[in-house]
């Protein structure tokens, strides 16, 4: 693929020292900075408005927008959401451990832009040498004068920590993140009153912006919002950094434009399936994410807008593909286990819905199914997400509960008979 | 404001812990923002998160011991158990296990012989299962001491724990056993990190719970 | 405030006030909306999802929580429509497919919203056939409560009552996701003294009072509303009895008092009722003596005979009387009427030496109400630690500061309940509070800032005395100055329960019923009742404690008094009791006063007597009656009335509604007050206003120092104490801190003593001996010392002690 590279340029060609100061300087780091500090605050909005930047976390939120929503009150934060847990996502992992000093730019130029004085990076306690190199970054970039006060001479002063989770997908959630940060429980917050723009960290604006995201904000300053809006297809603007895991060959992830197709995705960039073995279905988006089947999807167009109107997301990046020896049963109980390990409890719904699925899912592949059991994983997911609807209509503060529910959709709709093959058989046809 | 005064003796933190604490402390603009970092600081302190620790971080923060455990229960890598000294995690979730990372778990639980969520009667080693560690392109991979391993086999991973039980390093240098025993990355991983875990808790600078580059440690 | 909004529920329309909670606003519209987790008196959090209702969006039907979203105009909202309904049934059936339905053994059924609602709201069946999850059974997590983890729905309505209400977060969420569990940190039970108010609010059976576990079953219990006498904030309480036994406390919502809470001295502190210690017969001390069981004719007749004599002898004015705040108006009104127009004396007490002017308690101009700490732009709090001695009045100014924006400035000697919410806290060394004033009323230095919170209004003061180290002329000198502060209005503080009621009925030298001044019109009005009222001016407490220890007075009258306990000087007390010719006590128990006595006549009390208090604001409200007095205890104002006729005087008092509508008759500001409407549609109470009008007048309150080689001396009242119902309610007893030395730590050390080592304590009135407590909120050089705590003398009101190891 020869598509232009924004986020992965510097570490596919110096990857022996593309996480340093001294290269990041010499293949033009902090340049963004400085031109952005010549700029009024809200022309550096207005750049990332133009460049149509949408979310990178999951969310898909058009980033200039978020920015614009933020209330004047001040002290206002900034909150890098290097939080990533969603199952099949490992991009932002690379951006913090292969360049730390990009997205480091891109906080200080958000942070800039957004009148914040103190910027907080939060990366999952998982990722220590994702924390190592980041705080390295920074305490680098205090020494060289890119945060502290009066940065470049501009009379900008930031503050920037780094704050290291500590086990707790749910902090990936914005305002559960902003607990975690006070020193609370992850739990999220009720959107409305807590939307972080109005009453965020402290109960003050704050933005929340995903490292992928932010990674981008350098380059879009440097080259002009409208050269990055100038890429990919309408909606999907600017490259995306895909996850690709699961059954394929070349795994891993890829900076790629949008529009190509899943199964360019699949059979091209990630030089398909193993054995040439059969392609079962695969998660666009994370597992949150509906999934999608050869028959209907393969030859649809990567697109945030072509992916909703499937009625699934692009969501974080991550793209699981799983092929013909899958056993999506097994795939499911490990999908919905996830998120009833990781629901924070405070939702009914979530908290006992979730791991009733679990329980019902594994005594399913452990061979104890009934018939009745299918009717009820879908009744128990119609009480967590309503009308099992995409997008999802919750009975729940926060999406976590409803995404349980789409794994369960696709055996239930894609795979029925082999769900009814583990209840008849009184076990897993695939052991 | 509690009435209730701490009934047991309090086994004091060292005076490079309370510094670093106040230090912590100062970090953010409120002292309870504090309690996350303060809880690694805690287990690096007494080699895992116990009762004293808590109680220690509230006095730190102002908070009640209970308001600090609420935290520290919501966050899975708190261990308030007394883990071994190395704790293997292994990823479970779907990425991993599509690719046969329950293989690689019951290779591990059978070669320690330590089942998932214990510890050997030597605490010397703490198996867990854990969910999705960010290494699914290298899937299946585990952490030990939350140093990263990508790329594991069943075999490599009795290999890793025979390791662990015959070399017992003073400290987990991910990247040595990467090239130890892991296999394909989910990418390139850049130069060798030489930073190593000293506990069951995640080796960052800012906490105190890594031990610095170590050049003689590698040839 | 707001403009009303048109809402449209169930395709009725409804005005509300705009930003009014949705479940608020269709339960005043009578569509009760199901929910556990949201009260009225805590902020919503939206958890248990149980009042899902949908309301339309422009992009369709939006389901939300209705406690958590405020109305706006031109909503439409459907609560019961399939989709929504099918959404609450799933919500109850997941809270139950947990729950371990042992409803036959829980203290709840019968009064359980969760079975109360699934009943309404859930499904027939449970399709739920994995096991159940587990945890030990209930477990205790404090001497009063229980957690039974398995009942428990995770509302968060406990854990936010100690976080947002009480101020001590000694319960929390514990662990995560489907594991998640109330619970405290180990070894540190939720030892709060407002921890019932968890249960009561409790939705489920989760949290038990251990008092009343097992005890009876909700539709077995017999009800009346009343009002609490522990302290003087007048709680609204719900009494409830089975078989004649008063079992459980509920608060009640009163809006301008306790707005539901209650503490748990109040919940708890009833036990003693019951006590089998309670006298069922009149008692005459014999020729042994010994105090012996007579009869009433026999006890009444030794009595008025042994104080006939004292009053044809030396006169009535040789009779003094002290107690009655602890009682009725009726039978304060009682024991006025009785000392001053049978016996002829002006010498009586009801405050026990609490030392504040009796018109600067119930006659102070500017006085404040409780509902004014609402919309306080300051407020400041210059006397006893609420916490310990006014609890409902301290979260009422908790919530003040945290949720309402009311700035905070408490000034104490020690720490107190409010320092994590005051914007500036002084602590200084008793005895010096003169000097600290005159700081504050200059407003320099480190006192700028709490001028500048003060700055403020309205201002609302609570000024008593902090502890009987300091002066009791500080409060009035305080007060003075508060008058000055922008809208500043004053409540001064006195804890006693019906204090303010029984000096509006005239217990103090000075006051007459109605608060009206002897010598005054109101007075003579009074007389052409009474009779001529005597003329002598009389005593206060002390004086009258010294009268009695010199030969001055020689006759006492008390009335649910035991100054032996409840004097800071307990052991002038002692002497004064000891000294005198005779002392007539009215009392429920025997108490280290009464023991005393020549005769004791048995007493009916709380939840035993019909008849109205005033509590600290002037709001005149309802106790009355569920359970039978023990034996032949009769009610205070029937003793006083026989011992009357016995002297000689027909009182003219027949029944206590009766002495209600004489005190209506006779005192202008109780005019209207009657029981009709404090039992219907003023069960909130009544204000009694038309005060005194007294100013209160500054004088410079000198500083008392501690003479060398002393320590300076904090000595003021805890919740739990060794009075006699708290001595006679099992569950609290245990609770009383006991004897104890506060040190500042650099003390301390100087002393060579730790946390828990021994020390005596000495004051020129008593010496103790207590364990030493560590507590760096103290000035260095002053000892706290808790009152009246068991197995402990009293050191009277002193400034200092000597402190030994």
């Amino acid at each position: 693929m020869s598509a232009p590279s924004i986020v992965t340029d510097r570490m596919t060609r110096h990857p022996s020292d593309s996480h340093t100061l001294e290269r990041y300087l010499e293949t033009g780091g902090y340049q963004a900075l400085a031109k952005a500090l010549e700029m009024a605050p809200d022309e550096v909005t207005g750049e990332v408005k133009a460049a149509n930047l949408r979310g990178r976390g999951g969310a898909g939120f058009p980033c200039g927008l978020k920015w614009s929503f933020l209330a004047p009150s001040k002290p206002a934060y900034v909150v890098v959401n290097g939080d990533e847990s969603e199952p099949g996502t490992f991009k932002d992992r690379q951006l913090m451990e292969r360049d730390p000093h990009q997205m480091l730019e891109g906080t200080i130029i958000t942070s800039y832009a957004n009148g914040a004085n103190h910027a907080f990076i939060y990366i999952r306690g998982e990722y220590p040498r994702s924390a190592r190199r980041v705080q390295q970054a920074v305490e680098d970039a205090y020494a060289a004068g890119y945060l502290g006060s009066d940065i470049l001479g501009s009379g900008f002063d930031l503050e920037v920590t780094v704050h290291l989770g500590a086990g707790a997908y749910i902090c990936g959630e914005e305002t559960g993140l902003l607990n975690s940060l006070e020193g609370r429980r992850g739990e999220p917050r009720l959107k409305p009153p807590y939307y972080p723009a109005a009453k965020g960290l402290y109960m003050q604006p704050t933005i929340v912006n995903n490292v992928e995201t932010l990674a981008n904000v350098p380059w879009i300053i440097e080259n002009g919002g409208e050269a990055f809006a100038a890429i990919g297809p309408d909606g999907s603007r600017g490259t995306r950094l895909f996850s690709i895991s699961g059954h394929v060959r070349r795994p891993g992830n890829y900076e790629l434009v949008m529009g190509l197709t899943w199964r360019e995705l699949i059979y091209e960039v990630a030089g398909g399936i193993p054995g040439d073995r059969a392609l079962k279905c695969w998660i666009p988006g994370g597992a949150s994410a509906p999934w999608f089947v050869p028959d209907d999807h393969l030859d649809l167009p990567v697109t945030l807008d072509d992916t909703a109107k499937a009625g699934s997301m692009l969501g974080s990046g991550a793209v699981v593909i799983m092929d013909e020896t899958t056993c999506t049963v097994r795939a499911t109980e490990r999908l919905v286990r996830f998120f009833a390990h990781e629901s924070c409890g405070q939702c009914t719904p979530c908290r006992e819905g979730c791991s009733w699925l679990e329980r019902i899912l594994r005594r399913i592949e452990e061979g104890a199914g009934r018939e009745v059991d299918v009717d009820m994983l879908l009744d128990i997911s119609d009480n967590i997400s309503p009308g099992l609807a995409w997008p999802p209509r919750m009975t729940t503060i926060c999406p976590l509960g409803p995404s349980a529910v789409s794994p369960i959709l696709a055996i239930t709709s894609y795979f029925k008979d082999e769900l009814m093959a583990h209840i008849h058989q009184g076990g897993c046809p695939f052991d | 404001m509690v009435e209730i005064r701490s009934p047991s003796v309090r086994r004091g933190w060292s005076e490079s812990a309370r510094a670093r604490a106040s230090e912590i402390v100062g970090q953010y603009p409120e002292p309870r923002s504090a309690v996350m970092p303060l809880l690694y600081l805690a287990m690096a302190e007494e080699g895992y998160l116990t009762d004293n620790g808590m109680r220690e971080v509230a006095s730190l923060v102002g908070l009640t011991p209970a308001q600090v455990r609420a935290v520290a229960s919501f966050y899975t890598m708190y261990k308030r158990d007394d883990p071994g000294r190395y704790l293997i995690s292994c990823c479970t979730s779907i990425s991993c296990m599509l690719l046969g990372s329950d293989e690689v778990l019951r290779a591990i639980e059978d070669e320690s012989d330590v089942t998932a969520g214990e510890t050997d009667p030597e605490e010397l080693i703490s198996v867990e299962h854990v969910e999705c560690i960010g290494a699914c392109g290298g899937a299946p991979a585990v952490t030990v001491n939350y140093e990263l391993i990508e790329g594991m086999t069943a075999e490599s991973a009795r290999e890793l724990v025979r390791w662990l039980r015959t070399a017992r390093p003073e400290a987990i240098v991910g990247a040595e056993c990467q090239e130890l025993f892991g296999g394909r990355r989910s990418f390139d991983w850049g130069p060798f990190d030489r930073d190593s875990a000293l506990g069951p808790y995640p080796a960052f600078g800012p906490l105190g719970t890594v031990s610095g580059p170590a050049e003689d440690q590698d040839g | 405030m707001t403009e009303p909004v048109t809402v449209t529920i169930n395709r009725r329309q409804v005005n509300a006030p705009a930003g009014e909670l949705l479940i608020k606003t269709a339960q005043d519209n009578g569509v009760y909306i199901p929910r556990f987790c949201w009260h009225p008196r805590m902020n919503p959090v939206g958890m248990c999802r149980m009042c899902l209702v949908e309301i339309e969006t422009p992009r369709g039907p939006l389901m939300v929580t209705s406690c958590t979203t405020p109305v706006s105009d031109g909503m439409t909202v459907d609560t019961a429509n399939p989709t929504v309904k099918k959404a609450q049934e799933g919500v109850l059936e997941f809270l139950l497919i947990n729950h371990p339905l042992d409803c036959p053994v829980c203290d709840r059924a019968g009064e359980c919203p969760l079975q109360d609602q699934t009943m309404a709201y859930g499904p027939g069946e449970s399709r739920f056939v994995e096991e159940k999850r587990h945890f030990e059974k209930p477990i205790p997590i404090s001497e009063l409560v229980m957690l039974d983890r398995e009942r428990c729905i995770l509302c968060a309505r406990c854990t936010r009552f100690s976080e947002e209400i009480s101020g001590d977060p000694l319960i929390e969420f514990q662990e995560r996701g489907n594991y998640t569990e109330v619970n405290t940190f180990p070894d540190e039970p939720f030892r709060s003294y407002f921890s019932g108010n968890t249960v009561q609010i409790c939705p489920v059976g989760a949290l038990t009072a251990t008092p009343y576990r097992f005890r009876a079953r909700p539709w077995d219990l017999t009800f009346v509303e009343s009002t609490c006498q522990h302290c003087s904030s007048g709680d609204r309480i719900n009494l409830q009895s089975s078989q004649n036994r008063l079992l459980r406390i509920l608060g009640v919502d009163s809006e301008p008092t306790n707005q539901g809470w209650l503490s748990d001295k109040c919940r708890f502190g009833f036990e003693y009722v019951a006590s089998p210690a309670r006298l069922t017969s009149p008692l005459v001390r014999d020729e042994e003596g010994e105090l012996r069981e007579v009869s009433w004719g026999e006890a009444l007749d030794y009595a008025g005979k042994a104080l006939g004599e004292v009053i044809s002898r030396s006169g009535g004015r040789a009779v003094a009387g002290l107690g009655g705040a602890r009682g009725t108006n009726e039978d304060a009104y009682a024991f006025s009427k009785f000392l001053r127009s049978a016996v002829g004396t002006n010498s009586v007490d009801c405050q026990m030496d609490d030392g504040l002017d009796p018109r600067l308690l119930s006659g102070v101009v500017d006085r404040a109400r409780i509902a004014d700490l609402e919309n306080a732009g300051s407020i400041l709090v210059w006397g006893p630690d609420l916490k310990e001695e006014h609890p409902t009045l301290y979260l009422r100014v908790r919530r003040a500061a945290q949720e309402l924006g009311a700035g905070l400035v408490v000034v104490h000697p020690r720490g107190t309940g409010l320092d994590d919410r005051a914007s500036v806290k002084v602590t200084y060394q008793p005895g010096s509070g003169g000097e600290v004033l005159s700081e504050l009323m200059d407003g320099n230095g480190r006192m700028a800032e709490a001028r500048e919170v003060l700055s403020k209004g309205p201002v609302v003061a609570l000024l008593g005395r902090p502890g009987y180290g300091e002066s009791p002329d500080l409060a009035e000198a305080t007060a003075a100055f508060v008058r000055s502060l922008p809208d500043a209005t004053i409540l001064p503080l006195a804890r006693r329960g019906n204090v303010f009621g029984a000096l509006d009925m005239g217990l103090s030298p000075a006051l007459l019923p109605g608060r009206a001044q002897r010598g005054t019109l109101a007075a003579q009005m009074l007389a052409d009742r009474w009779g001529e009222l005597p003329a002598a001016s009389g005593r206060d407490c002390r004086g009258i404690l010294e009268g009695l220890e010199s030969g001055d007075i020689e006759a006492l009258v008390l009335v649910g008094a035991d100054p032996v306990r409840d004097v800071p000087d307990g052991e002038l007390a002692r002497r004064a009791l000891a000294n005198a010719g005779l002392v007539v006590a009215i009392d429920q128990f025997l108490t280290d006063s009464s023991r005393m006595a020549d005769v004791v006549f048995p007493a009916m009390g709380f939840s035993e007597v019909e008849g109205t208090v005033t509590n600290i604001e002037g709001r005149v409200l309802k106790v009355n009656r569920l359970t039978p007095g023990p034996g032949q205890s009769r009610p205070d104002w029937a003793i006083l009335s026989d011992l009357a006729a016995r002297l000689g005087a027909d009182l003219g008092l027949v029944s206590a509604q009766q002495i209600s509508e004489e005190v209506e008759e006779l005192a202008d500001i109780y005019r209207g007050v009657n029981w009709e409407r404090l039992d219907w549609e003023d069960r909130d109470g009544i204000v009694v206003s038309g005060d005194l009008g007294y100013v209160p007048v500054f004088s410079h309150v000198a500083s008392v120092s501690p003479r060398p080689g002393e320590m300076a001396l904090h000595y003021a009242r805890t919740m739990y104490d060794d009075g006699v119902m708290m001595r006679e309610s099992p569950s609290l007893r245990p609770l009383a801190p006991g004897s104890g030395a506060h040190l500042h730590p650099t003390d301390a050390a100087r002393l060579g003593v730790g946390e828990g080592d021994s020390v005596d304590v000495t004051s020129s009135s008593g010496s103790l001996q207590a364990g030493v407590v560590i507590d760096p909120t103290l000035e260095p050089g002053v000892v706290y010392v808790p009152f009246n705590q068991p197995d402990t003398a009293s050191l009277g009101s002193v400034p200092g002690v000597r402190v030994s190891a």
